[in-house]
């Protein structure tokens, strides 16, 4: 048995009455990369963050190389030896990425009269980009001009040319594409590779499986179960996660793809920029559609097109009775509902309540006259939304931002199926939810397709897309360029052929 | 798992923070009451001051709370009220009627509020930039028309009986009252006020909500707007006259009031209405009590100095409210 | 949780110590009458807080005034506009004040009908009111009167100042406007164009000049025409671009330079350096002392500190049951010009007799007129400085 970079024992985080951690022992070693599974509220990131300096234990003891181990913050922790890339953290946006990867630290870079020599800035950020694998990205870029994936890549880089001895990657994989995440993949097999460590947090249990050598449980706070590699076990792992055998079908359980006569929705021709050209598609009542692709295939904004917030350059998109959808007005009129991938900025409003969030879009459905706004009412089609989709809250009022990823979602959810939906466009849906979540998820998605109405699913994740529509259209630089039906003989390698 | 701990914590101290502003308010006119009586001076009177002080404030605020409800600011109010008096001075004087004064004050203000937003929405700039060039502009104006037709008494004036029958406090309660109702109702049953508190918490979000952002802007704006007319009618019927400097400060008293309300700077879904009429008079409250507590002789602006750490003061405790408290996951 | 309690609690302090701290006896709101053991308490109103000639006033008022009479002076804070000096009023009213003077000119009219709707005593201080306003209310009792530059005095002082420069045969002149449409400045500037012996649109009387300064808001060259003496130069206002204008005058080397106020704090430096006599309506002070001295300050008129003395008088009298009135039973009216100082021993004179201690109207002059005196005696104290 090697002897572990870091030993954590008898760890305990409380905060305020909830006990986040009690008593938790967890050893990393050298040349692994550990997977951390839990639910939402399991400690996987309590004691992933503890570890990393971003928060302190109550009590118990950290030894780093034998040594005591009391990181004072994330940058301390980073220079000694761990560093994190988080799920939700900041880049700044109105400078360079070269100034994002060397903040606080351009003193580095000397120019004459105290200025900051940039070229030198720049090719050393060119460097540490290269280095991970990104090179399309120049150190000069302003950070406002990258997309989401890029900005991630980009701390990604920032933690790893800090060479740390242990690398915790935190839900990072959910912001990123298939080729995001290859990048990141081959970056932690080379650094498990240098007799490094690599504790990866994910929900995905496909991704850890995949990526991981040995993969650790935790629910309510403690430690379940370490898994081997040779152990993994998709159904053993999810039992030891929620704590009892799961109940049904994860997807829907039917092969035979089904819908209805009527047209729904039809795009037709459609063409934006660069990112899409020429597509057509046509969404029946009581059909799933799945798009998928690499993540600037254009399925993300054939997204929003379908409901009218973005203007494509030509082509239409219609409905079923005729009308053109020209603007989200319209679309919500055509009782169209859109779920973003951006859930937090382009879904919800965080500082709202549940409540706002879920009244908003259904306020014709209460409204007295569709004018007079009473509170009773509204609290009765709240509260239905509430327990349909057993969002876990405290009450109705409560500011969603203090929700978990899951019942986030839910929300939304609520925000859309409350208002009787007939055609909803997901656009990854169960980004950052857990499987608990996942699997309501898609109960919801097959009773709204039995009810009749339609689901648009676009998605970067093969299984679900595989898992839940009744037609699969692979997309690939703005083009449609295959389809397949539900079928039981699909299979990833054939799908990601299409897509690559 | 089990949160309830600290939710019922949070949600005790928000109920507190929500409440706070009108205890204060209550707290301020408490303390104005007593050292008032103190002091040996007339009680009535000064009541009477302090509501002529707010009302103009306070109607001019509520209709502002719209605008700053959508996450936007308007610098412009207070050279709107000045504009719309000043033409208003101007109509009354060359028709003597003041159906048509009135009718040239409400057409006025909300005729500059509805510019501006349009403005911004036609030229796809933040509306705020539009508002800082129509402040400009309108006082530049108005303080023309008003040193051109002034002359030697450097300001314009209707003649002092003709609004005299309206300066006591049973009209302005009810100006007040009337208006400050129908901005309840607007801004919290019906769904136009509901949509701009969701757009103001997230505009991306909105829009994709179906929100039309600048129809709800316009609204804003337009409430905005009476609320500019009635205060430039209110300043009338208690000065008769208009100079270049008056409502200079209403512009900045706004914002303060509506901090002092309670209500978020940023506007959002926790804006409320009542902030503009509650810290309204909580301010004029304050810079009386201080006025009073403060002898003059000590100096020129301590009482301005005071007040600004009372305000800083506010904006901390108000700001535990808004910025969010993330529960462990 | 703890903060928000903090601060309640604070406010309930503050309640406690106003409601118990102070144990100042409950002034009753009763006439003073001639009762001379009662301190007579006279709000000012005031719309300039730093300017030279209004510190000088307040020192008088708090400093001289004050400790010879048993008064009390309350100055307001800055006030911005009519609604503003109406409270004012009003909240000296409900502390039971005895009168007001008033240095801010945002709107007589109303300052006068809140006075008179709440019993207090009103003089102006400094400007007077225009024809039509002292018509209006020269017969209200409550209206002491004004004892000050008219327009007319504005006038005429521009007009000496210019005069004095075409008859010292001055051929080339910068002229500075100060802060026209400011009505005090617009009347001092038409003065100065009449009494250089320019005509402004033709007109070379004080309404017609005056008029149109208002409309042009400020000067427009070229509806200048002089005759002996010519115009190279003017500007007014105070931003980014006035010391480009100065200097454009200067680079011109005018044989004067006129101004109508401010010039001595603005541009003393620059017009000294640059060795060019220049004039001003300011204030007798030691800075203009120097300018003067050994600058190239030629020409100063200006108030002195205790010129505002009268008018207290007067306003005492009031308080006391001995108000002043012409034979008409109207409000006094009295213009005071300004005094001009054209050297250094006058200036001196009038600066060194008007110090904090031993000023112009000082205690043992201004008691002649306190008590019950004729309306022709004050004015012949008045006109006598």
């Amino acid at each position: 048995m090697k002897t572990p970079i870091l030993e954590m024992k008898h760890i305990r985080k409380t905060f305020a009455s909830t006990v986040a951690l009690g008593d938790v022992d967890l050893n990393v070693y050298p040349g692994e990369i550990r997977g951390l599974i839990g639910e939402n509220g399991s400690g996987k990131s309590t004691i992933s963050s503890i570890a990393a300096g971003m928060q302190k234990a109550d009590s118990g003891e950290m030894r780093y190389h034998g040594d005591s181990w009391n990181p004072v913050s994330m940058i301390d922790a980073l220079s000694k030896g761990i560093g994190m890339i988080v799920q939700e953290s900041g880049t700044i946006q109105g400078v360079s990425v070269a100034e994002n990867l060397f903040l606080g630290e351009t003193k580095q870079f000397p120019g004459p009269f105290g200025t900051i020599d940039r070229k030198a800035m720049n090719a050393k950020a060119d460097e540490a980009l290269q280095a991970i694998g990104v090179k399309n990205v120049s150190g000069a870029t302003p950070m406002g001009a990258l997309d989401f994936q890029t900005r991630k890549l980009v701390e990604i880089a920032k933690v790893v040319m800090k060479d740390p001895e242990i690398l915790v990657v935190d839900e990072t994989t959910t912001a990123l594409s298939q080729e995001g995440r290859s990048i990141l993949y081959t970056l932690m097999k080379k650094l498990r590779d240098e007799g490094k460590a690599v504790l990866f947090i994910s929900h995905d249990l496909d991704e850890i499986m995949e990526v991981c050598d040995t993969l650790t449980v935790l629910r309510d706070g403690a430690i379940i179960r370490h898994f081997t590699k040779d152990e993994f076990d998709a159904d053993a792992i999810r039992t030891s996660m929620i704590g009892r055998e799961l109940q049904g079908d994860y997807y829907r359980s039917d092969y035979t793809p089904s819908h209805l006569e009527e047209v729904a929705v039809k795009a037709e021709h459609i063409s934006l920029g660069e990112a899409l050209q020429d597509v057509s598609i046509t969404v029946y009542k009581g059909e799933i559609v799945g798009i998928g692709g690499l993540s600037h295939c254009g399925m993300h904004p054939l997204g929003k097109i379908l409901f009218g917030a973005v203007k494509p350059d030509s082509g239409e998109v219609v409905t079923g009775d005729g009308v053109k959808v020209t603007s989200e007005t319209v679309a919500m009129k055509q009782a169209f509902g859109y779920v973003s991938k951006d859930r937090d900025v382009e879904s919800l409003s965080l500082t709202a309540s549940i409540r706002d969030n879920i009244a908003i879009a259904g306020m014709e459905k209460y409204a007295v006259n569709n004018f007079l706004m009473l509170n009773s009412r509204e609290k009765v089609y709240v509260d239905k939304q509430i327990s349909d989709l057993s969002i876990k809250c405290a009450d109705r009022d409560q500011a969603v931002s203090q929700l978990s990823g899951g019942n986030k979602q839910k929300v939304v959810f609520g925000k859309w199926i409350g208002r009787g939906s007939e055609v909803l466009i997901l656009d990854c849906p169960t980004r950052g939810v857990d499987i608990g979540v996942k699997r309501a998820m898609y109960q919801l998605m097959t009773e709204l397709k039995n009810e009749g109405k339609s689901i648009v699913m676009i998605s970067e994740e093969m299984p679900e897309l595989m898992g839940m529509s009744d037609r699969l259209i692979i997309m690939k630089d703005g083009r449609i360029t295959h389809e397949f039906a539900r079928s039981t003989s699909l299979s990833d390698a054939e799908i990601i052929q299409y897509m690559i | 798992m089990d949160n309830e701990a600290i939710l019922r914590k949070y949600k005790r101290r928000q109920r507190l923070i929500d409440i706070l502003p009108v205890v204060a308010l209550a707290a301020l006119f408490a303390i104005l009451v007593a050292t008032v009586q103190s002091k040996g001076y007339r009680l009535d009177m000064y009541l009477k001051i302090v509501f002529n002080e707010g009302v103009v404030l306070a109607v001019v605020a509520t209709g502002a709370v719209f605008i700053y409800t959508l996450g936007s600011f308007d610098i412009s109010l207070g050279a709107s009220t000045l504009f719309s008096a000043t033409l208003g001075v101007m109509t009354y004087n060359a028709t003597q009627s003041l159906p048509l004064m009135i009718l040239v004050i409400f057409g006025v203000a909300v005729g500059c509020s509805l510019l501006s937003s349009v403005l911004a929405s036609v030229f796809h700039i933040p509306v705020f930039v539009t508002t800082v060039a129509m402040m400009s502009v309108l006082s530049a104006i108005a303080a023309q028309i008003i040193t051109t037709n002034g002359g030697a008494v450097g300001g314009i004036s209707i003649p002092s009986a003709l609004v005299k029958p309206l300066d006591n406090m049973g009209f302005k309660i009810a100006v007040l009252a009337v208006f400050w109702l129908i901005c309840f109702f607007v801004f919290d049953f019906t769904k136009i006020g509901r949509k701009q508190k969701f757009l103001g918490g997230n505009p991306v979000c909105a829009q994709l909500t179906g929100i039309q952002v600048n129809k709800y802007a316009i609204i804003a704006f337009v409430m905005a707007g009476i609320g500019v007319g009635l205060g430039a009618f209110l300043t009338l019927v208690y000065t008769p006259s208009v100079t270049a400097t008056t409502a200079g400060s209403i512009g900045m008293n706004i914002v303060v009031a509506i901090v002092f309300g309670g209500m978020p700077i940023s506007g959002g879904p926790r804006s409320r209405i009542y902030s503009a009429l509650v810290g309204g008079f909580s301010y004029i409250l304050l810079n009386n009590i201080l006025k009073l507590l403060i002898d003059s002789n000590i100096g020129y602006g301590v009482s301005q100095i005071v007040s600004a750490v009372f305000f800083l003061a506010v904006v901390y405790v108000t700001g535990l409210n808004y910025r969010s408290q993330m529960l462990p996951r | 949780m703890k903060k928000a309690l903090a601060l309640i609690l604070a406010l309930v302090m503050v309640l406690a110590l106003a409601a118990c701290g102070s144990s100042a006896p409950a002034a009753n709101n009763d006439a003073p009458a001639a009762d001379s053991g009662k301190t007579v308490k006279i709000g000012v109103l005031v719309s300039d807080v730093s300017g030279e000639e209004a510190l000088g006033f307040r020192a008088y008022y708090e400093n001289y005034i004050a400790k010879n009479y048993n008064v009390e002076f309350t100055y307001t804070e800055q006030l911005e506009d009519a609604a503003a000096e109406k409270a004012a009023i009003e909240k000296f009213a409900a502390q039971g004040y005895d009168a007001i003077l008033s240095l801010a000119a945002s709107d007589r009219t109303t300052q006068i009908e809140t006075c008179e709707a709440n019993g207090l005593y009103y003089a102006v201080v400094s400007g007077m009111l225009d024809d039509a306003q002292f018509e209006q209310f020269k017969s209200n009792e409550h209206f002491v009167g004004q004892i000050g530059p008219s327009m007319d005095t504005e006038f005429e002082a521009g007009y000496a100042m210019g005069k004095y420069f075409a008859d010292q045969g001055a051929k080339t002149v910068g002229i500075y406007g100060a802060f026209i449409p400011n009505p005090m400045h617009v009347y001092r500037t038409a003065g100065v164009l009449a009494g250089l012996g320019c005509t402004y649109g033709g007109a070379s009387d004080k309404d017609g000049i005056a008029g149109q300064l208002f409309g042009d808001q400020g000067v427009d060259m070229s509806k200048v025409q002089c005759g002996d003496t010519q115009i190279i130069g003017y500007f007014q206002g105070f931003g980014d671009t006035t010391f480009d204008e100065l200097f454009a005058i200067i680079g011109q080397q005018p044989d004067a330079f006129l101004s109508v106020g401010m010039a001595t704090t603005f541009f003393a430096d620059s017009l000294n350096g640059a060795n060019i006599p220049y004039s001003d309506i300011d204030s007798f002070t030691s800075g203009n002392a120097a300018n003067m001295a050994d600058g190239t300050l030629v020409y100063l008129a200006g108030k002195y500190s205790s010129s505002i003395g009268p008018i207290f008088a007067a306003t005492l009298n009031a308080v006391n049951g001995n108000p002043i009135r012409d034979a008409q039973g109207n409000a006094l009216s009295i213009s005071q010009g300004y005094l001009v100082a054209t050297d250094s021993e006058t200036f001196d004179n009038i600066f060194n007799g008007d110090k904090g201690d031993s000023p112009i109207f000082s205690k043992d002059l201004l008691d002649t007129v306190i008590g019950a005196v004729s309306y022709d005696d004050f004015v012949s104290l008045v006109e006598s400085k």
